[in-house]
């Protein structure tokens, strides 16, 4: 299979320009355009669509008041109402990474959130501020949160390198579970779709029909890797303020 | 794999921040505003109708309640009304049959006392006309003469024996 064909090289980055802010490489790339669309899709469908204010809703007003209601359910959810001030911020991590998948289920456009420095980098953004607010309502008790209580005394020093393990890849398991996701589910679409080009006469029709069936999971996938990421952000912020 | 080259790490890091940035910042302080004040705003008139459903729903049930009540009175006047111009009725038709009574009485002591009368003056009349009667028929048939006196009482002792 010629390098051109590899069901990986959709998720090469294409440059679109050459910049560079101090020594870094900064250019515009394919991974850029997909960022700014998604941001603007967001940004304007959530602008336009309320923007006449109405009592009784449109049908596109009643999307955009679904969603803000999906992630203020969320947080009182599980924050209850510490959760408020956060909403913001979750609610653009939710909206990011939905549209974000949702784009670049879009034939021929780049999915930026198949690339792991991309989902780690958020992913860390979470880590970091949720430990900070820990360290910030709790102090130093804050490492309590490694020690669980009710357990055999001589248990501890097992457990507590265990709990600060499964802390510390948090960030880890959050980025890759996105990153995988979405990396398997449009290298397995490519593999069908050179299926189709290579397979003689009709029987192409089969993968074919493979792909469409698999479109459709691809974009609950998208949907529910965007539910996962902002509930376990959710459940992180929680932690955040009970420790255990 | 691509996602492993670090060619592009800077720049897609760089661009995530850019635009995660711009979004976050736009969303906080210009579109979540806006879906929350229109949330707010539903929810005050959804609860301004119903507490002004509510107010009217008393008013009218206290409306209701008065024209019960404005009913009932009536029903009860009504009723009294029917009860006392009956009672006054009656008791006209009673005076007035009283007074009819009365009248009638009257009338049927005066046409008695006027039949006694008539029918006195009558017999007194008759007992004339049959003394006279029995004077000149004596005086006809019989030689001898007979006293008023007498003829009288007999006349009299027929009457008795008549009656």
């Amino acid at each position: 299979m010629a390098a051109k064909d590899s069901p990986l090289k959709q998720f090469e980055i294409v440059p679109y320009s050459n910049t560079e802010l101090g020594n870094y490489d900064i250019s515009f790339t394919n991974s850029s355009l997909s960022m700014v669309i998604t941001v603007a899709v967001i940004t304007l469908f959530l602008t336009l669509t309320v923007n006449p204010r109405s009592i009784i809703p449109s049908r596109m007003q009643l999307i955009s008041e679904l969603m803000y209601n999906f992630i203020a359910q969320l947080l009182s959810d599980t924050v209850g109402d510490n959760g408020k001030k956060y909403f913001p911020f979750v609610f653009s991590l939710f909206m990011f990474v939905l549209i974000g998948n949702m784009v670049g289920m879009v034939p021929y456009q780049f999915t930026f959130t198949s690339h792991i420095i991309v989902t780690f980098a958020l992913a860390a953004v979470v880590f970091i501020g949720v430990t900070i607010l820990g360290f910030v309502n709790h102090g130093i008790k804050f490492f309590t949160f490694f020690y669980i209580s009710g357990v055999p005394f001589y248990m501890h020093p097992l457990l507590i390198p265990i709990e600060v393990i499964s802390y510390l890849s948090r960030p880890i398991s959050l980025s890759v579970r996105l990153f995988a996701n979405m990396l398997a589910g449009h290298t397995l679409l490519k593999v069908f779709a050179g299926f189709v080009v290579a397979m003689p006469f009709f029987t192409g029709a089969l993968p074919l029909a493979f792909i469409v069936a698999l479109t459709g999971l691809e974009i609950l996938i998208a949907f529910l890797q965007a539910y996962v990421f902002a509930i376990l952000t959710c459940l992180y912020i929680n932690d955040a303020y009970h420790l255990h | 794999m691509p996602q492993l080259n670090p060619e592009f790490f800077v720049s897609q890091l760089f661009w995530l921040v850019v635009t995660f940035s711009f979004l976050f910042v736009f969303l906080w302080r210009v579109s979540l505003p806006r879906i929350g004040n229109v949330l707010e705003k539903r929810e005050r008139k959804i609860t301004e109708d119903l507490t002004a459903a509510k107010e009217l729903q008393a008013e009218a049930s206290q409306i209701q309640e008065e024209i019960e009540k404005q009913l009932k009175q009536a029903r009860t006047d009504a009723s009294e009304m029917i009860k006392s111009s009956s009672i006054a009725l009656q008791d006209k038709a009673q005076t007035e049959l009283k007074k009819l009574d009365k009248e009638l009485e009257t009338k049927i002591d005066e046409s008695a006392k006027a039949i006694d009368k008539s029918k006195s003056e009558s017999v007194s009349q008759i007992q004339d006309q049959i003394h006279q009667i029995t004077k000149l028929t004596l005086s006809k048939v019989a030689t001898f003469n007979v006293s008023d006196d007498e003829i009288k009482k007999a006349v009299s002792n027929s009457e008795r024996s008549i009656n």
